[in-house]
Order: structure tokens, then sequence, then C-alpha cells
């Protein structure tokens, strides 16, 4: 709990101004650089085009103070994590120009996929700080192509590295390397992008040196005590500057992927004293599936709520963690503890803002938005490439997106990713050029929003059909029985559906946790939810209804039985008096 | 200047229009400039025109050659004026541009938007028809299909249709047939192919590069035509030509087929001019760096050529001082010279924020109001304050004496906005004013050189625009830039680039292929088909074949990467030892780009380029007289502060008009000209050329 707080004291800084700015600037520039060329020469799609990947930087008293990313779900992770992985290992293990690996969901990581290269810098022979690269790697082998599924243990998930020196004086180990490459399933990507790790720390390492270098290490460590001084009296401030008390909600995630139990997420979030205290106690224990979070992926959405909440401008660093408090307790889906399987973890800890938003909603009804997608929505795919010249074994992730929930004076977006996601899709023309399938349809599902006077955005359809072999496919995802909630009045957004078919034996629904094989001839359909909508559909501008008509958005029967508006379509207008008649009080619901 | 054959180059900017005449025999240049009118571009040309050919006292007929920077293509979008288009696409895809990339531009706003998609829904229609990844057809076109969706376009009213079928970029005959049906089902309409505008895979970039240019062409067009009507009114006979986001110029004609490629026309011309007199300096490697009122565009020319991105997102918005939200504006696949562009400019706001740092931008005073010592109501500092009040610029000297600043406002801006509340000195606070707008142009000069593989100090700066001249010496001294080359008369520089462009036309196509399996036969008739087309656009354009080169380019990546390295492919007969060495040379820039290669993995062809270039004979640049030393150009002394330790100092002023060739001048000292003012710190030195640019390097 949040006791004697004292206010951070004055608003001035103690260095330089000028300077100041100067130095937080190559920081960030120096991590940035690593991140482009990270993505840049990288080979998982997960990487090169949805950007999922993190660069930083820590000072040697294993503080973040720089860090570059495109995906907000690093927020907060890495920085747990790279302390708790230098200090498990050894401090004194560590030389120069050496790399430890981990993805140990249990040692302070997120899951299996994200694997992480940490490298120590150095300043002649004196330690400087830390600098670490996590890459979201395709396949990290386990159950099934892309390591997703709904496994019942991490043992299933894939290979764990438990904190393993990597590159050692410079030098790629190639016993560690060959041990790891013999345990994936995409052999070239991984290859490629484990070079891609190696290759960005030692760019950043370049970086820091030189800036260490031009001001000296000491001054220069006396500007990061300043910046993370700095950091954390402007989060202060920002956090005052919110309504203060206590706020709480609660909602429901579909199942834990093996029983048809709905997984409970309750939350109370206190603001206070410049801190926010995010308390998730009476949350669901730790379930039999892949729906289990870390500590460090839920501290991540705790993160991203609220950042949301203060200026878009504060640095990321130590200074803005430490206003985070998390009470999550142990053996839950919030703080799942070995062996339990995380792979699902995002989907849970994306969860929670959704949940934090609601809780927020009376007091900040201008700043939040109804339930949205509120999941990664995983589909996965490998076997082997029939085409010729092509025979190896690939494996394909991306993430799907959703409807967005309507907010004060705006619609929720169409076809957007969740909250702290934010991955690119992956171009129909790419895929099928790269991977044996084939796209049959990319769309949007209309009248799958939210209805509101504000609406929810609409979620998408992606059918993929697999000429000339039979793939295992995995689906990880949610909002098959749980839609995205509506707020103020507004209803809730559609449910997803995913489905499998063929022209003989027509379409079967599939769960949202599930892997299979996809017979000849077969396709397989997503279908993603809508956001919810924000106040009463009833309530909505006609003029706005008639354009979600026309633009073939939402049906004209929709638009009379839930926004109580008459549309003319021959003269694609509103019919006003049908349209006041509909919504009188005297005409019942 | 008079009845010689003379040149005449337009840049339309924001707030001025600006000519530039030029003597093809004696290179004798001449200046002018007039305010932009953005209601209708053409009346300020026209105006700035007339008004430059009579100084001149000559008529339009003597004008050998027009050449127009405009910004009227990018407007379009900036502004939301684009005309109703339809798009026609693939079966199952018609919501290519409501999806678009499925991310959020600003992923911690709550309140974000995505950006309204160019063709509302009801707009984008279907045809039936399937091709694969491989090129074949899967399912053939049904005209039907097309014959339908042109009904629809025709009820709607749509000005514009853009085709865009999947995978179109390997096999174009379904978006061929489809044109023709529209063709005759909706004449007049402009109609615009994807495998036309943009062959290259990603269907939302490609699809997008044609709706873009379907929204804007009518509108271009009618600009295009209204300024042709305005010059033959002034007697005007020769060919208008139209400056592209490449650097190269081309035909109105060109420019109203694919006006896509216009959208950074304005800004490609500085670059050019920068090009050129890095080239005639005798560095052929150069940053450029275009300081205006609000921003500061920053280009890297290596070898004398601008280098080229081949994407670019129109209207996008700015996030921060150094970054634009990704996805916030249309992606287009375009040849664009690569400009680093952000929001630091003489307008430039300095402000403390709440943790107490001193932070300059992104937000800007414009011209209107405009900094504190406009006097027009300006009350926060900004950065032609602070040089201003460090003495750097002249308050009875701004645009040569036309507009007066007021000292005292800019003294007062800074004392109440930054000084108290920081609790320093006015002329700390503007001295930081000054380095924090610094810093982040160095960033710009990072992103766009080391961020890129290139090491500054194998390049000089070319400084120009109104502000440039004022920092280039600070920003070349912090990042290790060993020479600046400020060129005579900064202000006009885009439009004295126009001048000095060559015709340039780009062709590209996406070929997938691994190297070693690629067909030499199909890979030189590609080349061959690119340079057949360019040979007869060139002659179509009047340029005679002697004139004309043609430049091969190739995209590589290793199998399975996403983002390809431009290469150089010579000239002639494909051969296996040429496509080795290809592939090394792909290695090489692999690893100097990213710090590591890997020759055992295969390389991948992606794209396959052609640039046709025109080349346009370059004026004659007139000479100055060469005397001993700069003493015969000082005007006088005034206090001028450089840096915070000697605090204001006696520093000499110069007049760059009575700046002789080889004139030393050693710093501290400030050289005044009509439209900017070059600053020359203590511990440089400046020296003068035969052509009245000025080195600034070490002393």
């Amino acid at each position: 709990m949040v006791t004697n707080v004292v206010a951070p004291s004055p608003t001035r800084l103690r260095v330089d101004p000028i300077r100041f700015e100067v130095i937080r600037n190559s920081l960030i520039s120096a991590v940035d650089e690593m991140g482009v060329a990270l993505q840049r020469s990288s080979y998982s799609s997960n990487i090169k085009t949805r950007g999922d990947f993190s660069c930083i930087f820590f000072d040697r008293k294993l503080r973040a103070v720089a860090q570059a990313f495109t995906q907000p779900i690093h927020l907060g992770g890495l920085a747990r994590m790279v302390p708790i992985v230098v200090k498990r290992y050894g401090l004194e293990k560590l030389g120069p120009g050496d790399g430890i690996l981990s993805n140990d969901p249990f040692l302070g990581g997120v899951h299996l996929n994200d694997v992480t290269l940490i490298s120590p810098v150095y300043c002649g022979s004196e330690l400087f700080g830390y600098l670490a690269s996590l890459a979201h790697h395709v396949d990290v082998g386990g159950g099934a192509p892309a390591s997703i599924g709904a496994f019942r243990e991490t043992y299933q998930e894939g290979l764990t590295v438990p904190a393993v020196k990597l590159v050692k004086g410079g030098a790629l180990d190639d016993d560690v390397f060959r041990f790891f490459m013999a345990n994936v399933r995409a052999k070239r990507e991984t290859a490629g992008d484990l070079r891609a790790q190696v290759a960005a720390n030692k760019l950043g390492h370049r970086r820091l040196e030189s800036l260490a270098s031009k001001y000296g290490s000491e001054a220069l460590n006396h500007y990061i005590d300043e910046l993370l001084d700095y950091t954390e009296r402007r989060t202060w401030q920002e956090i005052a500057k919110l309504p203060q008390g206590t706020f709480q909600s609660e909602g429901f995630l579909d199942d834990d992927g093996v029983t048809d139990e709905p997984i409970r997420l309750c939350g109370r979030l206190t603001i206070d004293q410049g801190k926010a205290l995010f308390d998730l106690t009476g949350t669901s224990g730790q379930g039999s599936g892949p729906m289990n979070s870390t500590l460090s992926q839920t501290f991540s959405s705790c993160a991203y709520v609220l950042r949301c909440l203060v200026d878009p401008d504060l640095p990321v660093n130590a200074g803005f963690y430490d206003a985070i408090n998390l009470v999550a307790p142990e053996g839950t889906v919030a703080n799942a503890l070995h062996p339990a399987a995380v792979v699902g973890g995002w989907e849970v800890s994306v969860r929670w803002v959704d949940i934090f938003l609601q809780a927020l909603a009376p007091a900040l009804p201008d700043k939040v938005c109804a339930g949205g997608k509120s999941m990664m929505c995983h589909a996965g795919f490998g076997g082997f490439d029939p085409r010729p010249q092509r025979d190896h074994y690939y494996c394909f992730l991306e993430c799907l997106a959703g409807g967005y929930g309507g907010r004060l004076g705006k619609d929720g977006p169409d076809a957007v990713q969740a909250y702290s996601q934010n991955t690119e899709n992956a171009p129909v023309e790419d895929v099928e050029l790269n991977y044996p399938v084939r796209i049959l349809r990319y769309e949007l599902v209309a009248d799958s929003e939210g209805p509101g006077k504000f609406r929810g955005g609409l979620g998408l359809r992606r059918d993929y059909l697999f000429p000339g072999h039979e793939p295992t496919f995995s689906i990880l995802a949610d909002r098959l029985k749980v839609p995205a909630p509506g707020l103020f009045g507004g209803l809730a957004g559609g449910l997803a559906y995913y489905g499998r078919g063929d022209s003989q034996n027509g379409e079967q629904p599939l769960r949202s946790k599930t892997t299979f094989t996809v017979p000849h001839g077969s396709y397989v359909s997503m279908q993603t939810c809508g956001g919810g909508g924000y106040g009463p559909p009833s309530e909505r501008d006609p003029a706005l209804v008639l354009k979600d008509v026309v633009e073939g958005k939402v049906s004209l029967d929709r638009a009379r039985e839930i926004y109580r508006v008459a549309i003319d379509m021959d003269s694609g207008k509103v019919i006003v008096e049908e349209t006041a008649r509909l919504r009188s009080p005297r005409v019942p619901e | 200047m008079s009845q010689n054959k003379l040149r005449l180059g337009v840049d339309t900017g924001g707030t001025f229009t600006d000519a530039v005449v030029m003597d093809e025999e004696t290179g004798d240049i001449l200046i002018d400039k007039v305010s932009s009118t953005p209601s209708d571009p053409s009346i300020s040309l026209h105006q700035v025109i007339s008004q430059a050919l009579h100084t001149v006292g000559t008529q339009a007929e003597g004008v050998t050659f027009l050449a127009h920077g405009t910004t009227v293509a990018t407007n379009c979008i900036i502004e939301g004026k684009t005309v109703p288009c339809g798009l026609l696409t693939t079966h199952g895809f018609r919501d290519i541009l409501e999806i678009a990339r499925q991310i959020k531009p600003e992923p911690y706003n709550l309140q974000f938007e995505k950006p309204r998609p160019l063709v509302p829904r009801q707009l984008c229609l279907e045809a039936t028809e399937r091709v694969d990844a491989e090129g074949r057809i899967l399912v053939p076109l049904d005209q039907e299909s097309v014959r339908q969706a042109a009904r629809r376009f025709r009820q709607e009213g749509v000005e514009a249709v853009a085709i865009c079928f999947l995978h179109s970029y390997l096999n174009p005959c379904h978006e061929k047939a489809a044109a023709d049906i529209l063709k005759q089902e909706l004449p007049g309409t402009f109609l615009t192919m994807s495998s036309e505008v943009c062959p290259e895979f990603r269907e939302y970039f490609r699809a997008s590069t044609t709706i873009v240019n379907a929204a804007i062409a009518p509108i271009v067009s009618n600009y295009l035509e209204r300024m042709e009507g305005r010059l033959k009114g002034l007697s005007f006979a020769g060919h208008l030509c139209v400056m592209q986001s490449n650097g190269g110029i081309c035909t109105s004609e060109v420019a109203r087929r694919k006006p896509v490629h216009l959208v950074e026309s304005g800004p490609a011309a500085g670059v050019i001019a920068a090009a050129y007199i890095g080239i005639v300096s005798g560095s052929p490697n150069v940053i450029s760096l275009d300081i205006g009122g609000t921003t500061a565009k920053v280009g890297l020319i290596q070898d004398g050529t601008p280098k080229i991105s081949n994407e670019f997102e129109v209207g996008a918005k700015a996030t921060g001082p150094t970054s634009h939200a990704k996805a916030t504006g249309y992606p287009i696949k375009s040849s664009v010279i690569d400009l680093v562009e952000i929001g630091a400019g003489g307008g430039s706001i300095g402000w403390v924020d709440s943790g107490g740092a001193l932070r300059v931008g992104p937000h800007s005073a414009g011209a209107e109001p405009g900094p504190a010592c406009y006097c027009r109501g300006g009350v926060l500092p900004t950065l032609t304050d602070a040089n201003l009040v460090l003495g750097r610029i002249d308050p009875d000297y701004f645009l040569g004496g036309k507009m007066k600043l007021s000292t005292v406002a800019a003294l007062r801006a800074i004392e109440q906005k930054i000084a108290e509340p920081l609790n320093i000195s006015v002329t700390a606070a503007a001295l930081g004013v000054v380095e924090i707008a610094n810093s982040n142009m160095i960033e710009a000069l990072r992103l766009i050189s080391v961020k890129r593989g290139f090491d500054p100090r194998d390049f000089a700066l070319v400084a120009f625009g109104g502000a440039g001249p004022l920092h280039a010496n600070a920003l070349a001294a912090e990042f290790d830039l060993p020479k600046v080359i400020i060129p005579l008369s900064p202000g006009v520089s885009s439009a004295l680039g126009l001048l000095l462009a060559d015709t340039k036309h780009y062709f590209s196509r996406t070929y997938l292929h691994r190297l070693p399996e690629a067909n030499l036969e199909e890979l030189m008739d590609a080349f061959a088909e690119f340079e057949s087309q360019g040979r007869q656009l060139l002659l179509q354009e009047g340029i005679p074949s002697e004139r004309q080169s043609f430049q091969r380019e190739i995209d590589l990546r290793y199998a399975g990467q996403s983002f390809e390295l431009k290469l150089a492919v010579p000239s002639g007969i494909l051969t296996a030892a040429i496509m080795d060495s290809l592939s090394e040379a792909f290695h090489r820039a692999h690893e100097q780009a990213y710090g590591h290669s890997a020759p055992g993995e295969p390389v991948e062809i992606v794209n396959l380029r052609v640039t046709a270039h025109g080349h346009i004979p370059k004026p004659r640049q007139k000479r100055i007289s060469a005397k001993s030393n700069g003493n015969s150009a000082l005007k006088r002394c005034r206090d001028v502060c450089f840096r915070a330790e000697e605090g204001y100092i006696e520093t000499s002023i110069y007049d760059r008009y009575r700046l002789s060739a080889e004139a030393v001048l050693n710093g501290p000292a400030i050289v005044e000209e009509f439209d900017s003012t070059v600053v020359i710190h203590p511990g440089y030195r400046a020296t003068a050329d035969v052509f009245g640019s000025l080195y600034i390097t070490k002393q």
C-alpha cells in the first residue's frame, strides 16, 4: 500500500536545462536507432511488419532510462524483467561484449516467444549500464506452429531459455546457438532475427560509448539521475491532476481454453498522492489452459492505462514506472505461477484496460471509451510448404483487428487493434507471396458495431484457404461469449465468430482457443468482434445513422429497430416524421 | 540581362511566391517575391512572373524555359479538397481503404481517429475476378460486374475512378480490361490503374497511391490549365514544366496524368539546388538544410544525387519536434526525395514544461501572429526572437529593412516566458532556445545520415531558406560536418533549384525471385521495356536522345525480410558474373546499413527500377570579381552573443553583396543580405568563392 508519500520537490532542474534536453534526446535516439536496425534487418513478420520488439537502456543501478518501442504492450515488461534476469544471472559473471538471452516467463518475463538479449555497456573497463533488445520470434517450438495454442503448462509452449550467455566477448556461442535452433521450427527466420538482435545491441553500445566519452560518464550519470527525478516529478504532477479516489469495476473473459468456466477480472484503482495503485484482488485463480498472465504482462496493462491518462509527452522510464503500484495476488490469472501456460497471457492482460476504463468512466466520461476488442486475437498456422523449391517448415502468425469502443462525441473506429496492441496487418499480397495460403476475403463485418449515440467500431473478417497441403492452425482469442460492453446506455458490440468450412459440409463454429488440422479444400474464417456503443442508440444523430446505412455498415432494419431511424433508400434520406414517431417515448421498445 | 534567352523558375510557398529569372548566356540572375495567394495560386504566379519580366524589361516570348514548384497537389489532401472518386477492386476486398493498416496512429490517445478514407465505402465497389500470387488467373473478369460498378459510379457523379485488383503488379490484364469497359461507360471521367501508377506489391499501399492520384488529378489538371491560360496571356510559347517529388521536372501533360508524383514538388527543388551548389563547390556529398518559418527540412545528397525514398505519407500529422505519426495520412508509393522534416523554424515557440525543462517547438507562431518581435499580436518567444535578442539578426535590416523588428518585444517575451520561470538571465534563456532548436535539428541531421548508415564527416552542409544560414555553423560544429556552404540568395534557393533540375521519370515493378533463380532474359526485357517507355516520354517532352540517359536499379533483401536495399545495376547485357557481384554488393550494403550480413543466405529481388533522365543544359553561373579581402564589404560593428562564457562581443557585420571572391572573414562575423543572415562563430572562418557562395570552416 501507499504510505508516507511526499511530493517530489522543486519543479526546477538542478542541472543545466539546456544540456539536459540535449542529453535526454540523445539517449532516446540511441535506443531508437537500435530499434530501426532491428526492425529493418529482421525476418519474422512479427518484428519487421508488426513491429513487435522493444529496445531499452538501463543505467548501472538497473533503472530503466530510455526505451524505444512501437508496441505499447512493451511498456513496463522489459523494465521489470531485465533487472531480475541480470541479478539472477549474476553481475559478476558478465564482461565486455557479453550478451545473455532469456525468455523465461517466470524470471520476470512475458511469454516464451518474446526473446530478450541483454548486454552490459562498458566505458573502458567501467560498467556504465545495460542494453536489452526484445523481439517476438515467430516460433520457439512447443505444441503447435507459431508456439500458440490451448496449452496446459509452460513445457508445451516451447523452449525456455533461462538467462544463458549467447554472446561471449563479442562472439556468438555456437553451442548455445545450435541448441536453441534445434528446438524451433522456422529456422532461417529465427537465425536472422537473433543476428539482428546481436547487431542492434552492438549498435546501441557504440552510441552510448560515444555519448559517455563526449560528456564523461560521471556527468552523464548525473544527468540520468536528473532525468529520472524530472520524470518522477512530472508524473506526480500529472497524477495529481486526475480525479482522486478509488474506482472499481469487473469483467469476464469467455473461458480458460480448457474448461467452460468464465474468468473473472476484478480491478480497483486508487489514485492518491501522485501514485496509482492497481489492486486486482478478487480475480480468478490461474486456470488450466493458456489464459494466464505473468506479473510483467499485467504490469504492462496498468502502465498503459496510466499513460493514456497523462500528458503523452511524459518520458517513459523508471521515474514513470515507479508511480505504479500493483497488487496482483500470486496464483491468479494476473500473476500466474510456474508451471502455468502463459501464451494467452496477453489476451488476459489487455482486458484490464477495458476494466479500468469502465471503472474511471463516471469520473472521466470525456477521456475513456466503451469496451473494445480487448483481445490480441491470434491466428497462427504452419506446416511444410508444398510449393516448388520451398520445401521447408513455415510458420505464420498474425493478430486481427476489431472494433474500438465509442467515445464522447466520437464513434469508435472500425477495425483497429486493441489498446496497448498496435501491430500492423500483413498485406494480403505479401502473405500470399511468402506463404502457401490464399486470403478469400478481408472486409468489415456489417452490423457488428455496438449501437450507441456514438457507436462502436465494426469488427473484420479474414478467410484463409490452404492450397496443396493441410497445415496446423491455431486460434488464440476470446469474445465468443462475452461481448465488448457499452457505456452510458450504449449497447454491447457484436460477438466474434471463428469457423471452419468447405463446399460439401458447410461451416462449423470453432472454439476461441484451439489447434486443429485444416483438411484439403477447407477454409478458416475469422470474424472479430465490434466495439461497444457510448450513450443510448436512440439518441444518435439520424444523419449519422443514414451515413452508416448508405455505407453498408449498418442494415436498414437495424437502423429502424435499434437506432429508431426510418430511412427511405430510394431518396437516400431520413424520414423525419417516422423517425420522430419511432423515437417518441410512447412507442414501446 | 535583356534580349538573351531567359529561364524562369517559380516556386509557390506558404508565405511567398518566388521567381528567379536567369539569363542563359551571362548567368545574370534577378529575384522577385510576391505574397502567395492560396485561394488560387495561379494569381500570385501571374503577378510574380509579370513583375519579374517587367523589371527585366522583356516579354514572355523571350523565356525559353519555365519550371514551377507547386503545393497544389499536397494542399488538395491536407485541406480535404479532393474530388468525389470511386474505387474498383477485387471481390472480397472492398474495405482495403477502411481497414488500412489496422493500427492506431496515436496508441496512447483513446480519442484517436483513423484518417478518413478518400473514397466513401459505398463507392468502393467490387469486380468479380482473381489473380493469384504467381500472376495466374483464378477467376476470369466478369465484365458485367464492372458495368454494374460503372452504373453506380455514374449515379453518384464521381469525377475519377481508381482500379486496384489483387496481384495486378504481376498481371495487369484484368485492370486493363476493366479500364476499357469504364472508359466506354464513363466518358470524361479520369481513370487510373494501380498497375500503371504503382505496379508494386502490398495492396493497401498500391491502392492508396492510386486513389490519391485519382482524387487530386482533376484539381491539378484544372490548376495547370488555368496557369497555362495565364501564361498564354503573357505570350509565353514554351513548355510549362513542373517539379516532381523526385527532384526531376516533367511537362504539365505528364504531371496531369500522374499528379500523385507532385506531392513533394515544393521541397524537392531546394534539394536540387543544394546538390548543384555542392557540385560546383567541389563537394558532391552534401546534406541540405532548409529552415523556414515553421519547419526545417533536411536531405542527403551523395555523389551529387539526392537520396530518394520510395514511400511517403501525404497529409501526415506532426506529433513531436522530430516525429510524424505513422498512419495519420495517406501512404503513397512514389519516388520522393528523402527529407526529414521537423517542426523547428524561425517561428517555433520556446516554452518551459511542467518538469522545468526548456523546450522548443513543435508549435509555431507561424506568419500570424508571428514572433513577438513582429509586434503583430504574438507574445510567445520564438527562435527568431532569440536570434534577435542575441544580436544575430539586425532589427532594422530584416528583409533588407522592409520590415522593422522590435527587440524590446522579443526581450519581454523571453524574459516572461522563459528566463523568469527558469530563474536564468535573458541571455542564457535566448541562448538556450537557440541551442535546443539546434539540438532538434541535429536529431533531423542524425535521422537523415547516421540512422541511414552515412557518416556525417563525409558531408558538407548546404544551408538555405530564411533561417538556414543563421544556424548552419553551430549545427556543423556540433555534428562534425567539416564544411558549411551558404549559397548566394539563400532565401530563393528553391526557385533557383527549378532551373537546375533535369527531367526525370521513374518506372518500377515488383519482380519477386531469388537472385540465382532470376531469368536474365526476363530481367533485361523488363529493364528494356522501361527504357523504351522512358525514351518515348522524353521525346514527347522534346528531349533528343543524345540528352537522354537511363539508370537501372534493383531492390534486394535476404529472402524472408520485408525491407529492401536499393542497388545500382549496370546497363547493357546482364551476365551471371554481374548478378554475383550484385549479390556481394548487397551483403556489403546490408553490413553498412545494419551492422551485420549473412553471405550464406539467399538474396531475393523485390523490385526493378529504371530512372529515365533527360539532361537539361545547366545555365552558366555568374562569377563575382576577386579582390583581396572582405574589408570593402564591412558595414559596421555590433554586439552579438555567441556563447554564454564571453557574453556579447563586438562583431563585424558585412554586406553580402559587396563581398568579393576569395574574401576571408574570420569569426565572429555576420554577413547580411536581403533575405538572410549568415552567422560565423568565433573560431570559424568564411571564405567566398567566385560564385559568391560562402564556405565556413574551422580556423
